[in-house]
């Protein structure tokens, strides 16, 4: 079963070729990382699947349909560096946010949704922090809490910018066994992530992009493979042969 | 206490501390999304929709001359868009271009006016108060005006407050659960023009900005929850309009507008020494 299907992806900056006709099915149930080198359109490929970039060409599918059918399965968890911290909000509130879908508009937060949001913030471990200013926490309470945001969502897909970024080795504990409970519950979840040491832990598949797709596999599969030096070590799609 | 409840009195300060408080609360999410010095951009760029709106209607008529603010407000933020999405001039300095380039034309187009004997019959004396404001001329009708917008622009707030927040917060978390950001972009915009076009003619081109960015920076030092921040900058608004007008009418001489600025500034300044003693007795 696929939970994301990408077809003949093609997307480009001004112009600039970033990402080179993709052909992937992401399965469901699976813990699926997306690796690569930088500037190899890892995140372009998460924003298109998002439909935050508007593709050159291809089709991408959300579990057989499209994105906006299926938009409150979906939790998305941002890079870090793209949130405005500066702004006078609490931990609390920020983790509310993951139930504004559900509330709609022009009435507030309920008690069962304050409830939500305070087990969410309960289960990575920050009820101690709830009233807090965001900006006061850690890189990797941060984290945890945008983890907590999204899990108020009970979303069946969750999509996550290198959520494991500057995040101290307890926080990344606690995010990544949430994320082996949620996949036991039949959710799925991919991740933008860096540290190639850490897939075997972590992953149950390996998609490799250099703008190109490299692989996807089992991440046993591409750990034995020549894939990830072949990824890291050729330069990626190259302008002037466009 | 005579004067105090004195009709000139009531009238203007109540006109101004509504202006004050709402524009507080729209600057609030302004300043948060970064906006302040497009706010002051705004402002000066909206004077020749004034002087424009007088030329083309021989009226003095505040209705007609904020329609004019309103719309050059629009263009002004159009022209700085432009130029930040068609060149790799940086956005300070299309703001400067664009806040010196429109208040030139006002200015230019005011002197043409004066000038001119097309309009000799028709009363042209108010032109000059929308630069610096002016409060003596604020009537019964304008409360009307300020209250009806305040209204309009506070409503418009509270419907779209979760969404405002998302959005300021964190754009692509708002996108990921299919908030439309361009339009919340296009509400909080269109809300900070219709407060500065209200706010010209009592507070004037050059000093209305300050009337969004200055409570927000006050509240700021006292709280680092929005809701708070907010009731803050709208106390302090209300209060700073209340004293300055105050001052304005004990002190002869002082005028109305810079009045106010001058004693949220001076708030404000306090605030942060506040804030610095506070901060080593911890």
């Amino acid at each position: 079963m696929r939970a994301i299907h990408i077809e003949d992806l093609t997307v480009a900056y001004e112009e600039n070729p970033v990402l080179w006709d993709i052909d992937l099915d992401i399965y469901k149930g699976n813990i699926t990382a997306i690796v690569g080198p930088n500037g190899a359109g890892k995140s372009t490929l998460l924003k298109a699947i998002l439909d935050f970039v508007k593709p050159l060409s291809g089709r991408i599918s959300i579990f057989d349909s499209s994105l906006k059918k299926n938009l409150d399965k979906i939790a998305y968890v941002p890079q870090r560096s793209n949130v405005n911290w500066d702004f006078p909000i609490k931990v609390f509130d920020v983790v509310l946010m993951g139930r504004y879908k559900e509330i709609g508009w022009f009435k507030k937060p309920s008690k069962i949704d304050k409830d939500i949001a305070f087990n969410a913030l309960k289960e990575m471990g920050l009820e101690k922090y709830i009233d807090r200013q965001i900006n006061e926490l850690s890189g990797g309470q941060k984290q945890r809490v945008f983890i907590a945001r999204a899990l108020c969502q009970n979303a069946e897909l969750l999509i996550m910018d290198e959520p494991l970024a500057g995040v101290d080795q307890y926080s990344e504990k606690i995010i990544m066994n949430k994320m082996k409970e949620l996949q036991k519950q039949g959710k799925t979840i991919v991740c933008v992530h860096h540290d190639l040491n850490t897939l075997k832990d972590y992953f149950d598949r390996v998609v490799l992009i250099n703008r190109y797709l490299v692989a996807h596999d089992t991440t046993e599969n591409i750990l034995n493979s020549n894939h990830l030096t072949k990824a890291y070590q050729e330069v990626g799609f190259d302008e002037t042969a466009a | 206490m005579k004067l105090l409840l004195s009709y000139d009195f009531l009238v203007v300060a109540i006109a101004t501390m509504i202006l004050a408080g709402s524009s507080a609360i729209i600057g609030c999410f302004s300043v948060y999304k970064g906006q302040s010095l497009i706010g002051d951009s705004i402002g000066h760029s909206a004077y020749p929709g004034i002087v424009l709106a007088y030329m083309i209607t021989f009226s003095r008529d505040p209705f007609y001359l904020m329609i004019g603010a309103f719309i050059f407000g629009i263009i002004a933020y159009a022209v700085i868009q432009f130029i930040s999405n068609n060149s790799k001039i940086d956005l300070d300095a299309s703001l400067a271009i664009v806040l010196t380039g429109f208040f030139g034309l006002g200015i230019m187009l005011k002197t043409y006016v004066q000038g001119n004997s097309i309009y000799e019959g028709a009363v042209q004396s108010g032109l000059k108060t929308y630069i610096f404001g002016s409060a003596s001329y604020i009537m019964k009708s304008d409360i009307y005006i300020i209250s009806i917008l305040s209204i309009f622009v506070l409503s418009l707030c509270l419907l779209f407050y979760k969404e405002l927040v998302l959005n300021i917060f964190d754009r692509e978390f708002a996108k990921s659960i299919g908030i439309n950001n361009i339009l919340i972009d296009i509400v909080l915009l269109l809300m900070m023009i219709v407060m500065i076009s209200v706010g010209l003619k009592m507070v004037g081109a050059i000093l209305i900005s300050s009337f969004l960015v200055i409570p927000c920076i006050f509240a700021n030092q006292f709280s680092k929850n929005i809701k708070n921040v907010l009731f803050i900058a709208f106390l302090m608004a209300i209060f700073s309009s209340f004293m300055g007008v105050y001052l304005s009418v004990v002190i002869k001489g002082f005028s109305t507008g810079p009045s106010i600025v001058v004693v949220m500034s001076f708030l404000t300044l306090l605030s942060f020494i506040f804030k610095k003693l506070r901060g080593k007795n911890v």
